[in-house]
C-alpha cells in the first residue's frame, strides 16, 4: 500500500472514531463525560488490536481502552461472536480502573464475517455502591461489578443483564441513555467503515491493519533509537486525602538495541486502604502517555505505536493493586503517573518535558438542603492548580496535567444549587520561582445558602508535598484546604454547619531552570503586568 | 427614485464592490484593502464603480450595505486601545482562569492568549447579585466614582463590566454605568447584561471584553463612514453586515461592535441561503475554498445555521478551544486548513498530508515564482492540467508548470510514486480532508449531510467540489456567478435583523413567565428600536422566538424556535414536544422521563426580505469548446473540452469531464457529472443517478 491510499484510508478511520466520539460526548448525560470529554471510542481490528483512536478524550481512558480490546477477544473468541452482539465491561482490571467507566464493544460484520470491533469507554453517572469518593474500604463497596458480558445477544437485549444494571445503579434512566449512545454510536461507525471500504473495493481491514500497526510500530521504536540509551530515574511524592505520603518511582530504561522504552514502578508505595489504588493498565494507559507525549506526539495511538512502550509494576504496588483493593478515586493517584517518568526524560530530552505540577484536580461534591428545606446533590465539580513550567514557557495558571478538565462555570453552580462564591482568583506567587516560572494556584471560596446541616466531600492533594522544580526551579505552593480558617486533611465526607465557610487553595506548578537573580530576591511576577 | 444600491465588503486581502440597479444590472470592482485607513479603500472602490457605471453618487438611494473586517483586525492585531473590566469583587482573574480547560490533552508545550485586558486595569467591585436574581449588595457610589477618576489618571477610554448573575439581574450593572455616565461621559462602557446576557460567566466576560476593546475603534469608523457617505451626497444611512447573517443600522453596530466579528464569511453564508431561495433547494452545504483555508456552511429550510458561541483569533488556528469565546449569534462556519496554498509534505511515516500549513499568497504556491518551494495543492492542480498556467486570473499571472513538477517530483522520490500519481494523491487527500472536516461538523451539529447540494465558490472551490461532493454522496453542485465578490453580493441579499438573547435558567414545569413575559417586552422593544434606527418601519418588523433548552442535568443545550411568542400561550407542552423534537433529530432519542429546563430566551427581529433579482448575462447562442487539453483524473490523462463560461448560453448542456474557465476560478467537471447552464447564471452540475436515469 502507497503513502497515498494509505494515508486517505487511515485518515477516514481516524475521523470515522471523532465523529464517532464527538457524536457520544454530545449526547451524554455524565457531566464528566460532557463537560471533560472523560471519554474514549476507537476500532480494533479482527484480533482485537487498536488500530485508530479517537483525537479526542483522556489519556486514562484512550490507553486503557486499548488494552480493552485484548482482553475482550480473550474472553470471547471472535469465531464465536454473531451479528447483533454487543459486549460489555467495567471491571476495573480489564478496562478503565473503576467501575463508573464502562467499556461497550461492538463486533462488525462484513459479508458475514468479523471484520472489526468499535469500542468506547465512557464514565457513566452512577454505578451504584459507595458513589463519588475514595472512602469505601474495598472494590465490592464501589458498585455494581460487571465481568464481560453480553449486553445483546444477536440483536436482542440481554434481559437478565439489563435488569440487573437497572436495579444496581442509582439513576438507571441515565445509565440506559449513556448505554445506548455508546451503542448507537458504534452502529455509526459501522455504516461510516463499510462504506469506505465499498468505496475502495476492500472486503476487510487485515491488510490495512498490519500496515497501520507496522509503520506506527517503525515510527515509534526509531524515535526511541533517536535517544540518549541508558536508565533514567525520576521520583514525585505527594500526599492524598487522609495526610498519607505517596511515593512514585520510576526507572525509564531506553533500550536503543530493541527501540524499545522499559518503566518499572519498583520501589513505589504500597496499595493504599482507601479507593486511590490505580490498577496496572490504567498506571500503564498513563506512563505511554507520558511517553508518547515527549517522544512523538503527532503519531496517531495505535496498537504499533503503543507496543515498544513496556510497563512494569511488583503486585501490591499502589499503581498494580490487586483483588479487593479500593480503586474508585484511581484518578487521585493516576494523574500523578507521568510525573516521575517527565522528571527521569529530563536527563534525555529537557526540551520536551514539564515540571510537576498540581497533578490531579481537586473534586468537590455537595448534599444538603436549599432554603426552603428541598435536598440536593450536586454533580462532582473541580479546580485545577497551576501546571509546571516548561524549559522555554512558564506553566498556564489555574490548568491541569495530564487531564484537562474544564471547571463548570461558577453562575450554573449558583443556578442548579444553593451555593455562593466568595472567591474565586489566582493565588500570586504560588508557582514556583524559575527561569521560566511554575503556573499559579487558585483559590476558591464557597459558603452554602441553607439552614440546614449539609455534607461535603472534597478530594484535594497536595496539601503537604509540593509540586518540585525542575533544572533548579523551585517548587510550588502546598495547596490549602480549610473550614472556617482550619485546616482539613479528610478523605471522607465532612458534617458542615449552615454558616460554614470552605477555602480552597489550590497548589501552584514548579518552576523550571533557576531564578534569575537569586530565589530570595525574585518577586512573584505578576501575570499580565 | 433612481434605484441604486451599493455593498462594500473588505475583507483581510481584497475590498469588493457591488453597485446594483433595480432593474437588475450589476457593476463590480474589487480594489486592494487599505489597512492603514480601511475607508480609503472604500470610497476608491466606490468611486470608480460609480465611474465605471456612470452613475452619480446622490443616485445611491436604495441600501448602502457594508461588511467590514474592521473589528476581527483589531482583535487579532491587538490594536485597541487601553481597556479596563469591572467585575465582582474576588473574581478579578476571570479571564485568566478562563474555563480551566486545556483544549489538547497531548501538548505539554501548550500556550494560551494574553488576555484582552490585563490584571492591573481589572477592578473587582464590592457588589453581588445572587443567582435568582435577588441584589445582595448594591453599588456604592463612592466607589465607583474614585474607579472613575483612577480610569482617568490611566488614560483609559473603555471599560467592560461584567458582575456575576448579572445576566439574571442587570441591576448593579446599569447603576455603575450611571455612574460612570455622570462622572466620566466619555467612557465607553460595555454591559455584559446587554452585550450578552447569558450564564456562563467567563463566555459572557470574554464577549464583553472584546466588545469594550474595539468600541472605540468601531464607533469613530462607522460615524466618520455616515459623514463621509453624507459628504458625496449620499443620503442612505449605511446598514453593517452581522455575524448572524443580517444587517442593521451604523449606530446599533458601532455599540455592539462584537456582533461584526464574523462580518464577511456571514455574507458569504448568506449568499448561498439566497441561491437556495432562488433554485427551490430546502438544505444546502456552502463550500468556499480560497489561499489558505476552506470554509463550509449548512443552510437547513434555506437559512444558514447559527450558533450562539463561537471563538475569534485562536492561537492555534484550527484547534478549537485555542481562541477567544464569543456568545452572539454567529452564522455557523467550519474552517479547515485547506486552501489553494496548503503545503503537501510526506510525514515520518511515509504519508502524504497536505496542509494545513499554507503559503498563503505570499510567496504562494512554487508555481506563482515568487519565490515558494514547497509543493501545494494549486501546484497539483496545475500538473493535473486542471488549471491552465497561460490563462489564470484571466491570463493576468503566468503560472511556472515546470516548477511545480520540480517540487511535486521531490516528493514523488519520498513516496516512490510517480509525478502524476502524487499531484493527484495531493488532490484526492486535500479533498478527503476537507469532506471529513465537513462530515464532522455535520455530526456535532447532529444533521445528515448525505445527499445535500454544494454551492461551491472561492478561487479553488469549483476546481475541488466534484470530489468533494462525491465524498458527501452529493449529486448536485451550484456554482454561482459573480464568483469574485459573492460576499458582497451576499450583503446586498442580506434583510434587517437583529437577534437578542436573555439567559434565565428555570425547569419547563415552574416557569416563572411573568418575568419572562418581561424579558421579552424588552428584546422586542430592543429589537423595533434597533429596526426603526435601520429605516424599518414598525409595522414591516417581523419578530420570532426562540428558547434554549436541555434535559435537566444536560450540558449541551438544544435551540427551538416559535413563530409566536411562548408567552401568550404559556403552553409548555408544546415547548417541550418542540424541543424533544429537535433533539430526537439531533439524537436519535428522546428521554421522556428527564425534566426540561430553559437556559435562554430568544427574540430575533426580522425586516422585510431583501428580494433583490439580478439581471445575468448570459449568451444568447450555446458556446463551443474554445479549446482542448491534457487533463489527469486517473492515469492516464485525457483530452478534456475548455469551455469559456462567458460564452455559454441559458440551458446549454456540458457532459463531464470537461473544463469551464472563468477569470477568478475554474470548474472542474469530473466524469459523470453534466453541467446545465442556469438562467439564474448559476452552472448546475447534477450527476447522471440523481436524475433517475
Amino acid at each position: 500500500m502507497d503513502g497515498i491510499e494509505l494515508e486517505i484510508l487511515w485518515s477516514n478511520l481516524i475521523s470515522t472514531v471523532s465523529d464517532q466520539a464527538r457524536a457520544l460526548q454530545r449526547i451524554a448525560f455524565s457531566p464528566v463525560v460532557r463537560e471533560a470529554g472523560d471519554l474514549a471510542a476507537a476500532l480494533f481490528d479482527a484480533h482485537g488490536r487498536m488500530i485508530a483512536q479517537a483525537v479526542t478524550g483522556t489519556p486514562g481512558h484512550i490507553n486503557s481502552l486499548a488494552a480493552a480490546g485484548q482482553h475482550f477477544v480473550r474472553a470471547h473468541a471472535p469465531e464465536t461472536l454473531r451479528p447483533g452482539d454487543v459486549l460489555i465491561t467495567n471491571d476495573p482490571w480489564l478496562s478503565a480502573g473503576h467501575f463508573f467507566d464502562i467499556t461497550v464493544f461492538t463486533p462488525v460484520f462484513h459479508h458475514d464475517r468479523l471484520i472489526a470491533f468499535f469500542g468506547s469507554t465512557i464514565h457513566h453517572t452512577d454505578i451504584g455502591g459507595y458513589g463519588v469518593g475514595a472512602g469505601a474500604r474495598d472494590v465490592h463497596e464501589e458498585g455494581l461489578w460487571l465481568p464481560i458480558l453480553k449486553l445483546y445477544e444477536a440483536g436482542l437485549p440481554n434481559e437478565t443483564l439489563h435488569s440487573i444494571i437497572r436495579r444496581n445503579v442509582r439513576t438507571p434512566d441515565e445509565v440506559f441513555g449513556d448505554l445506548a449512545a455508546q451503542v448507537s454510536s458504534a452502529r455509526v461507525g459501522t455504516e461510516r467503515l463499510i462504506a469506505l471500504l465499498d468505496r475502495h473495493g476492500l472486503t476487510d481491514i487485515e491488510a490495512l491493519s498490519e500496515e497501520i500497526i507496522n509503520r506506527s510500530e517503525r515510527a515509534t521504536r526509531d524515535a526511541i533509537r533517536q535517544l540518549q540509551p541508558g536508565t533514567y530515574r525520576g521520583e514525585s511524592h505527594f500526599d492524598v486525602p487522609g495526610g498519607s505520603i505517596v511515593s512514585l518511582k520510576s526507572s525509564v530504561t531506553i533500550d536503543n538495541e530493541a527501540g524499545e522504552i522499559l518503566i518499572d514502578f519498583a520501589g513505589s508505595s504500597e496499595a493504599s486502604p482507601i479507593g486511590i489504588n490505580v490498577t496496572i493498565n490504567y498506571t500503564a494507559a498513563y506512563s505511554t502517555f507520558a511517553i508518547r507525549s515527549v517522544l512523538n506526539p503527532d503519531l496517531p495511538n495505535n496498537y504499533g505505536s503503543l507496543l515498544p512502550i513496556k510497563v512494569s509494576v511488583p503486585p501490591g504496588s499502589i499503581l498494580n493493586c490487586q483483588y479487593p483493593s479500593p480503586v474508585n478515586a484511581r484518578h487521585v493517584v493516576g494523574m500523578y503517573v507521568p510525573m516521575p517518568i517527565l522528571k527521569a526524560l529530563y536527563h534525555v530530552a529537557p526540551e520536551r518535558v514539564l515540571a510537576e505540577g498540581a497533578g490531579a484536580v481537586w473534586t468537590i461534591q455537595i448534599q444538603g438542603k436549599d432554603l426552603a428545606g428541598r435536598p440536593f446533590t450536586s454533580s462532582m465539580f473541580n479546580y485545577s492548580g497551576g501546571m509546571g513550567a516548561r524549559k522555554s514557557k512558564d506553566g498556564p495558571a489555574a490548568t491541569c496535567y495530564p487531564t484537562g478538565i474544564a471547571a463548570v462555570p461558577i453562575e450554573v453552580l449558583e443556578a442548579t444549587i444553593p451555593i455562593e462564591f466568595t472567591v474565586k482568583e489566582l493565588r500570586l506567587g504560588s508557582g514556583g520561582a524559575g527561569a521560566q516560572r511554575g503556573g499559579d494556584g487558585q483559590t476558591i471560596g464557597f459558603r452554602m445558602r441553607t439552614r440546614d446541616q449539609w455534607l461535603l466531600n472534597a478530594v484535594t492533594s497536595r496539601t503537604k508535598h509540593v509540586a518540585e522544580g525542575l533544572d533548579g526551579g523551585l517548587p510550588g505552593a502546598p495547596g490549602r484546604y480549610r473550614i472556617n480558617e482550619h485546616s482539613v486533611s479528610e478523605a471522607r465526607k465532612i458534617t458542615m454547619a449552615p454558616d460554614d465557610e470552605v477555602l480552597l487553595e489550590t497548589p501552584g506548578g514548579g518552576g523550571y531552570g533557576a531564578p534569575p537573580s537569586g530565589p530570595a530576591t525574585t518577586p512573584p511576577r505578576v501575570v499580565g503586568k | 427614485m433612481t434605484g441604486f444600491a451599493v455593498a462594500v465588503d473588505i475583507g483581510g486581502t481584497f475590498t469588493d464592490i457591488v453597485l446594483r440597479h433595480n432593474d437588475g444590472r450589476t457593476w463590480v470592482d474589487k480594489t486592494l484593502t487599505t489597512h492603514g485607513d480601511l475607508l480609503e479603500g472604500f470610497f476608491r472602490g466606490l468611486d470608480g464603480v460609480l465611474a465605471d457605471a456612470g452613475v452619480a453618487p446622490q443616485s445611491i438611494d436604495d441600501v448602502v450595505v457594508h461588511a467590514t473586517t474592521v473589528v476581527t483586525n483589531a482583535v487579532i492585531e491587538r490594536k485597541g486601545p487601553a481597556t479596563a473590566l469591572l467585575v465582582t469583587k474576588g473574581f478579578r482573574d476571570i479571564l485568566y482562569i478562563r474555563d480551566e480547560h486545556r483544549y489538547d490533552m497531548f501538548d505539554a508545550q501548550i500556550e494560551f492568549h494574553e488576555p484582552l485586558v490585563p490584571r492591573a486595569s481589572t477592578f473587582g467591585i464590592d457588589e453581588r447579585t445572587i443567582a435568582d436574581g435577588t441584589i445582595a449588595k448594591t453599588v456604592d457610589r463612592d466607589e465607583i466614582a474614585a474607579l472613575a477618576e483612577d480610569l482617568r489618571e490611566r488614560g483609559i477610554n473603555s471599560t467592560a463590566v461584567c458582575l456575576l448573575n448579572a445576566y439574571r439581574n442587570p441591576t448593579n450593572e446599569r447603576q455603575i454605568r450611571d455612574i460612570l455616565a455622570e462622572l466620566a461621559p466619555d467612557l465607553y462602557v460595555s454591559l455584559s447584561s446587554e452585550v450578552a446576557p447569558q450564564i456562563r460567566e467567563y463566555q459572557r466576560c470574554s464577549t464583553t471584553v472584546i466588545n469594550a476593546y474595539t468600541m472605540p475603534i468601531s464607533e469613530p469608523y462607522l460615524r466618520r463612514l455616515s459623514e463621509l457617505l453624507g459628504a458625496r451626497g449620499i443620503q442612505q444611512r449605511p446598514l453593517i453586515m452581522l455575524s448572524n447573517g443580517g444587517v442593521i443600522g451604523a449606530e446599533v453596530a458601532g455599540r455592539f461592535p462584537v456582533r461584526m466579528i464574523e462580518s464577511g464569511p456571514a455574507a458569504g453564508a448568506l449568499v448561498a441561503s439566497h441561491y437556495a431561495e432562488l433554485l427551490g433547494l430546502d438544505r444546502l452545504m456552502s463550500f468556499d475554498m480560497g489561499g489558505t483555508t476552506a470554509k463550509a456552511c449548512l443552510i437547513q429550510d434555506r437559512q444558514p445555521l447559527v450558533t450562539g458561541t463561537f471563538e475569534v483569533d485562536r492561537r492555534y488556528r484550527f484547534k478549537s478551544g485555542s481562541g477567544l469565546p464569543i456568545i452572539v449569534p454567529c452564522i455557523d462556519m467550519i474552517e479547515i486548513g485547506a486552501g489553494g496554498g496548503s503545503i503537501a509534505t510526506v510525514d515520518d511515516l511515509g504519508l502524504l498530508k497536505v496542509g494545513p500549513e499554507s503559503a498563503g499568497s505570499e510567496p504562494g504556491p512554487v508555481c506563482y515564482g515568487r519565490g515558494g518551494h514547497q509543493p501545494t495543492v494549486t501546484d497539483a492542480d496545475l500538473v493535473l492540467g486542471l488549471l491552465d498556467a497561460a490563462n489564470f486570473l484571466g491570463g493576468d499571472m503566468r503560472l511556472d508548470r515546470a516548477g511545480a513538477e520540480q517540487a511535486i517530483a521531490r516528493l514523488a522520490t519520498k513516496l516512490g510514486a510517480s509525478l502524476e500519481e502524487t499531484a493527484l494523491g495531493i488532490y484526492r487527500v486535500v479533498g478527503e480532508s476537507m469532506a471529513s472536516a465537513a462530515r464532522a461538523h455535520a455530526t456535532d451539529r447532529g444533521v445528515d449531510y448525505r445527499g445535500m447540494p454544494v454551492l461551491a465558490f472561492g478561487g479553488a472551490g469549483p476546481v475541488h467540489a466534484c470530489y468533494v461532493a462525491e465524498l458527501l454522496q452529493s449529486d448536485r453542485i451550484i456554482y454561482p456567478p459573480l464568483a469574485s465578490v459573492l460576499s458582497a453580493f451576499g450583503t446586498l441579499v442580506t434583510p434587517l435583523r437583529l437577534d437578542l438573547a436573555r439567559g434565565a435558567l428555570g425547569r419547563l414545569a415552574a416557569l416563572d413567565w411573568a418575568e419572562i413575559g418581561e424579558l421579552i417586552d424588552e428584546m422586542e422593544t430592543e429589537g423595533h428600536r434597533a429596526l426603526a434606527d435601520a429605516g424599518c418601519p414598525s409595522a414591516a418588523v417581523r419578530l420570532t422566538y426562540g428558547t434554549d433548552m436541555r434535559y435537566l442535568g444536560q450540558q449541551n443545550e438544544v435551540s427551538v424556535d416559535f413563530a409566536r411568542s411562548p408567552v401568550l400561550s404559556r403552553d409548555t407542552a408544546t415547548m417541550r414536544e418542540a424541543f424533544e423534537a429537535a433533539y430526537e433529530s439531533q439524537y436519535g432519542l428522546r428521554l421522556s422521563d428527564s425534566e426540561v429546563e430553559v437556559v435562554t430566551w430568544r427574540v430575533n427581529a426580522h425586516g422585510p426580505s431583501a428580494s433583490r433579482e439580478r439581471r445575468v448575462d448570459l449568451a444568447a447562442q450555446p458556446g463551443a469548446p474554445k479549446a482542448e487539453r491534457m487533463v489527469l483524473f486517473a492515469a492516464p490523462a485525457e483530452p478534456v473540452p475548455v469551455y469559456d463560461r462567458a460564452a455559454l448560453a441559458a440551458g446549454q448542456e456540458i457532459a463531464g469531464p470537461a473544463i469551464i474557465e472563468e477569470r477568478e476560478t475554474t470548474i472542474v467537471l469530473q466524469k459523470n457529472w453534466l453541467a446545465q447552464v442556469d438562467v439564474t447564471g448559476c452552472i448546475i452540475a447534477s450527476r447522471p443517478s440523481a436524475k433517475g436515469t
